[in-house]
């Protein structure tokens, strides 16, 4: 596991683990009210001592709302690629591990459904189920899942040509047990690699969501919206749209960073 | 706070606030030349008729003129028509028209093209915003070519009024509905030569216009929503024009002496709503309570960085049946959680959904604020931001809503205002307000002609809107023009409504 | 042959789903587009008969036949909301996404390319480190940050570049690609980065095959093993990757040409879905799922043309 001791690990580990500790402390040190409480003597402040990263156009405290914007971003992130592994893993399996007409037509449909730019995809669930926190969850993890579907299709095909799958197969293990014994657990770590990456694409799917309006609502801290807010005062107040843009930034660096650890470590083509 | 301040600097329309740094009066016009204006939306269907928003209308009040309009005291003067005579009844309106106006199509304007034009809006087919205009309306005649009668069924004391807004007055040229939603056709000062999509109108003078060719030779109307954007085109000097000014850029824009501003309101009024079909809202304790929370100065301040003024009525400053006595409530915390307590609502019992619109982005940061005062006041508000058709779908049309917020542009006319907002069977009434005494009211101020006495029943409309907290009226939004130096005539520019904006005596110094 | 046809059917049925995907999942959005027309102006009557005249009424059955008819036949039917034909509109506002993304994809070519093959030349030195971390950077910023940045640092601070806006190519070339740039800029640092990683790892994998270390052991220069011999064969895997791209780029423009105001495909899919104008949703993300498909039968078949080894199925 000599990847695990990489300066690249080490730097992804702790960005991941970084925004992952902010994202479960902040709410209890910072109280949510934070978040949205206004001073109208004080908008559009720069940074000071008072007010560390300064204060956005309604006078709240950027600090408090990036910070918090950490739980709903992670929370999202998590929870969308939730819904893609729940509704996708399953998908691949059948279609890789039977094969035949069952998988040409679910990776025809699936085919079609990639041909759709994800984000174009979420964007457009979103307005069809009308933007808040749990739809916009839905949208993302809908659509991820034909992504995840394919390649969990592909490790499922490779895994199902292996020789000790076939002798098992011919012994007469039945689809049930073979999928969990042999399928699964060869699968996994292209699964974990894939969830480390594809929790990346959620973190900035929420925040393009949010940034045009259809993704989680105001006054919520999400970097997302405040970037969108922020539009408005670039040029007299560029930290509105650093400092959420550099959390963002931070955060995908590091999921990016532990998914190439790990596709090192873990995924047996890569080596 | 800053309100003595603000109103040093800004004026009711009729006497809009020019900041126009060193520049002499009394100049002769130079014809010629292309302005280039950044307009803050954009622009939809086209068709005068079919058309609801502020942003199309602006546009196209170039392009068409209507059979009557107002003067800046909001009375109604003829356009189109050389005179007009209401009967004693009120019961017959003949219209004289003016001979020899031209149609952009070259053909002339006749009675044919008047009947034509009313019977389209008229027509439910054709989905007009304004047909009920002529819902009162038993026949037009056309006993010559430049001469019209329009008949009643029953007086209609807002008649003449409603003409005076292209909507429903405006006169195309007969047979030419089909066409209009694309390249609109009429005897306005400027022809439209034609849009690319989202990005630019353009419109060329109309040289044989009846009230003397524009100036202006040619307007580009490039469409620009981006508030900061709109403001570097013209700071660079790809546009000699913008409206809609970013509220918390104004002050700075008025400091820069290369830049001309131009500041007026009301652009539009903005209000609080409550759905009353809910029984939480049903009690005007609740209602009052909400009110309460709310400083409308500060809230003005920090959604609109000031650019506005507070007011309690929603009738134009300069509208004869603007009731001045009333005034919003201030603002008192303590009070609103005792009313609410008292309704039966302790705090941290209460949670509310407050639906705004991202059509006005201030309206979401006022979401923001106002729902931050519910917190103080034990109430748990969350918002939800719609896009603007989620929102016409789901507050205008199905009713489904709790608390919301709009404007209203354009809308001076005091039966169109009273009626179409607060009687139970108006069209604006999303609210699903009914008071049957203001049903009353406004259906005696309708059929009541003398105009003081019609006013007067206004004011009492106005009187319990205000006191029952039907909805919390917040205030009148200001309008703002932002021009390089060489824009002349600006003073001519904003339309008595408002919202609209009139290029025919802008002209630009060599 | 015999391979183009089956791809060629296999294409058919996924242009024949995508249509029905795109007409199912619009066909659930809520409001309608007689609404968006009126505004707040409207009332129940007039809202009833603009719906009438705008032929809102019938049933979906039909509506799909009508569609799918329409598409085939190229009456791409009319805008509900702007009342013009949806044909000419999206040709128009392609053209000015297509300006983007092909200078999106040639600045990241032309970066990502030396970039990519100088790291893997100097695999685990400071140059491969350095070159692999920006590329890991810019991976790890959402495109609209970077388009933020951007518009701060040519246009708010410097003043170079237009900030927002399109101009017509066939107007003022000058000024239309003044105007893309940024866009542009914004799209191609990502897909930069990406491809960067992508050239990287394929030239490592080259760089160690025996042929590579027969032409060095031949003497011939280092310049022409690493450029000529290396480069021809990590090309084919770099370019695939570019062409799976696209998808990435039509579903970013939506983003972007809303921060920048640049009124090409991505604004008008986004005003459509936002002023639910059903024909034009339909159309522009049919159109959208077509081109990405496309693209990617292209880099399949160059793929295959390029690589010889590559063989029937």
């Amino acid at each position: 596991m000599r990847g695990f001791l990489s300066p690249k690990a080490v730097i992804g580990l702790t960005l991941v683990g970084g925004v992952v500790l902010v994202a479960l402390l902040a709410p209890l040190f910072i109280a949510p009210e934070r978040a949205t409480q206004m001073v109208m003597t004080a908008r559009l402040q720069p940074p000071s001592l008072a007010y560390p990263l300064g204060t956005d156009q309604l006078g709240r405290d950027l600090l408090a709302r990036v910070l918090l914007g950490a739980q709903t971003s992670l929370m999202i992130a998590v929870s969308a690629v939730g819904i893609s592994i729940a509704l996708g893993l399953p998908l691949g399996i059948v279609s890789g591990y039977f094969g035949g007409r069952i998988d040409n037509a679910l990776m025809r449909v699936i085919d079609a459904l990639l041909a759709f730019p994800a984000l174009l995809l979420a964007l457009t669930i979103s307005a069809v189920l009308g933007p808040n926190l749990q739809n916009t969850i839905i949208a993302i993890g809908v659509a991820f899942t034909p992504f995840l579907a394919r390649i969990v299709r592909g490790e499922a095909l490779r895994v199902v040509q292996m020789p000790y799958v076939e002798a098992a197969r011919a012994s007469g293990t039945r689809d049930g047990a073979m999928i969990v014994r042999h399928i699964l657990p060869n699968i996994m770590p292209a699964l974990i690699v894939q969830t480390t990456i594809s929790l990346a694409f959620a973190v900035l799917a929420e925040a393009a969501l949010s940034f045009l309006g259809l993704g989680t609502q105001p006054p919520m801290a999400s970097w997302g919206l405040m970037i969108q807010a922020s539009r408005q005062f670039l040029d007299i107040a560029p930290w509105t749209a650093l400092v959420p843009g550099a959390a963002l930034a931070i955060t995908i660096l590091g999921l990016n960073l532990l998914g190439d650890v790990l596709r090192d470590a873990l995924d047996p083509r890569s080596r | 706070m800053k309100r003595r301040e603000f109103l040093a600097t800004t004026t009711a329309l009729g006497a809009l606030t020019l900041v126009t740094p060193g520049r002499l009066l009394a100049e002769t016009p130079v014809a010629g030349g292309t302005l280039v204006w950044g307009h803050s939306e954009t622009t939809q269907n086209l068709d005068m008729h079919q058309t609801g928003t502020a942003s199309t209308s602006r546009v196209l009040q170039n392009i068409h003129n209507a059979l009557v309009t107002v003067n800046s005291d909001m009375e109604v003067v003829p356009q189109l028509a050389e005179s007009y005579e209401v009967s004693d009844d009120g019961l017959e309106y003949t219209f004289r028209l003016r001979a020899g106006v031209m149609f952009h199509d070259g053909s002339t304007l006749t009675s044919e093209d008047v009947k034509y034009s009313f019977e389209r809006c008229a027509d439910p087919e054709t989905g007009a915003t304004n047909f009920e205009v002529f819902n009162d309306v038993a026949g037009i005649e056309t006993p010559d070519e430049l001469t019209v009668i329009v008949r009643m069924t029953r007086p209609n004391a807002p008649f003449l009024a409603r003409l005076a807004e292209n909507g429903a007055g405006v006169v195309m040229p007969a047979g030419s509905g089909d066409i209009q939603g694309t390249t609109p056709v009429g005897a306005g000062p400027f022809r439209f030569i034609r849009r690319e999509f989202g990005n630019e109108v353009v419109l060329e003078r109309f040289d044989d216009y009846w009230d003397g060719p524009a100036h202006l030779e040619r307007i580009i109307a490039r469409e620009i929503t981006e508030p900061t954007v709109r403001l570097t085109g013209l700071r660079t000097g790809e546009l000699h024009m913008i409206n809609d000014i970013p509220a918390e850029r104004v002050a700075e824009v008025e400091g820069d002496a290369s830049l001309q501003v131009l500041t007026w309101f009301p652009l539009n009024f903005d209000f609080l709503n409550f759905n009353h079909d809910l029984e939480l809202f049903q009690d005007a304790r609740v209602r009052r309570a909400f009110d309460l929370m709310i400083d409308k100065e500060m809230l003005l301040q920090g959604a609109l960085w000031g650019q506005g003024e507070t007011t309690a009525s929603a009738s134009f400053p300069n509208d004869a049946a603007r009731n001045t006595d009333i005034t919003q409530r201030g603002q008192d915390i303590a009070a609103a959680r005792a009313l609410l307590s008292e309704a039966g609502h302790p705090p941290g019992s209460l949670n509310v959904v407050f639906k705004v619109t991202t059509n006005y982005p201030y309206h979401v940061e006022s979401a923001q604020i106002i729902a931050e005062w519910a917190r103080e006041a034990g109430v748990n508000m969350t918002i939800e931001q719609l896009t603007w058709a989620d929102w016409l779908s789901q507050v205008w049309v199905d009713r489904d809503f709790q608390m919301t917020m709009m404007n209203f542009f354009t809308i001076w006319e005091p039966d169109r205002l009273y009626f179409s907002l607060w009687h139970s069977t108006g069209g604006f009434n999303y609210r699903n307000i009914n008071v049957p005494e203001i049903d009353a009211l406004a259906e005696e101020a309708r059929g009541t002609i003398d105009a003081d006495a019609r006013n007067a029943l206004y004011r009492r409309i106005q009187d319990m809107v205000s006191e029952e907290a039907l909805d919390v009226i917040l205030w009148f939004r200001n309008g703002s023009i932002g021009a390089r130096s060489e824009v002349a005539g600006l003073d001519t520019l904003v339309h008595p409504n408002g919202s609209n904006l009139n290029f025919h005596k802008v002209w630009l110094r060599s | 042959m015999a391979y183009l046809l089956t791809r060629l059917v296999s294409v058919a049925i996924t242009l024949a789903l995508i249509s029905v995907i795109t007409f199912a999942i619009t066909n659930v959005l809520p409001g309608d587009v007689a609404m968006m027309i009126m505004g707040t102006q409207s009332n129940p009557e007039a809202l009833e008969g603009l719906r009438r005249s705008l032929g809102l009424n019938d049933p979906l059955v039909v509506q799909y036949g009508r569609w799918v008819g329409g598409i085939l036949t190229g009456d791409w039917g009319t805008s509900l909301l702007f009342r013009e034909p949806i044909g000419p509109l999206i040709a128009q506002k392609a053209v000015a996404s297509g300006l983007i993304v092909v200078l999106a994809m040639s600045i990241a070519l032309a970066l990502a390319i030396p970039l990519g093959v100088w790291a893997a030349r100097h695999r685990d030195r400071w140059q491969d480190t350095s070159a692999s971390s920006a590329a890991l950077l810019g991976l790890s910023m959402p495109d609209f940050f970077i388009g933020i940045m951007l518009i701060l640092l040519f246009a708010a601070s410097l003043g170079w570049l237009p900030s927002s806006g399109f101009v017509d190519p066939a107007q003022d070339f000058i000024a239309a690609v003044r105007h893309a740039l940024l866009p542009a800029l914004a799209l191609g640092l990502g897909l930069m980065a990406h491809l960067t990683r992508m050239t990287r790892s394929a030239m490592i994998g080259i760089l160690n095959q025996d042929f590579i270390r027969v032409a060095r052991a031949k003497g011939l220069p280092e310049r022409t093993v690493v450029w000529g011999y290396g480069l021809r064969n990590a090309i084919g895997p770099v370019m695939t990757v570019a062409g799976l791209q696209v998808g990435y780029l039509f579903g970013s423009i939506i983003v972007i040409e809303s921060l920048f105001s640049y009124t090409g495909m991505g604004w008008l899919t986004y005003q459509a879905l936002l002023n639910r104008d059903i024909p034009l949703i339909q159309a522009s993300i049919f159109v959208i799922a077509a081109v990405v498909m496309l693209a990617n039968l292209v880099v399949d078949i160059l793929y295959r043309v390029v690589d010889p080894r590559i063989r029937l199925g």
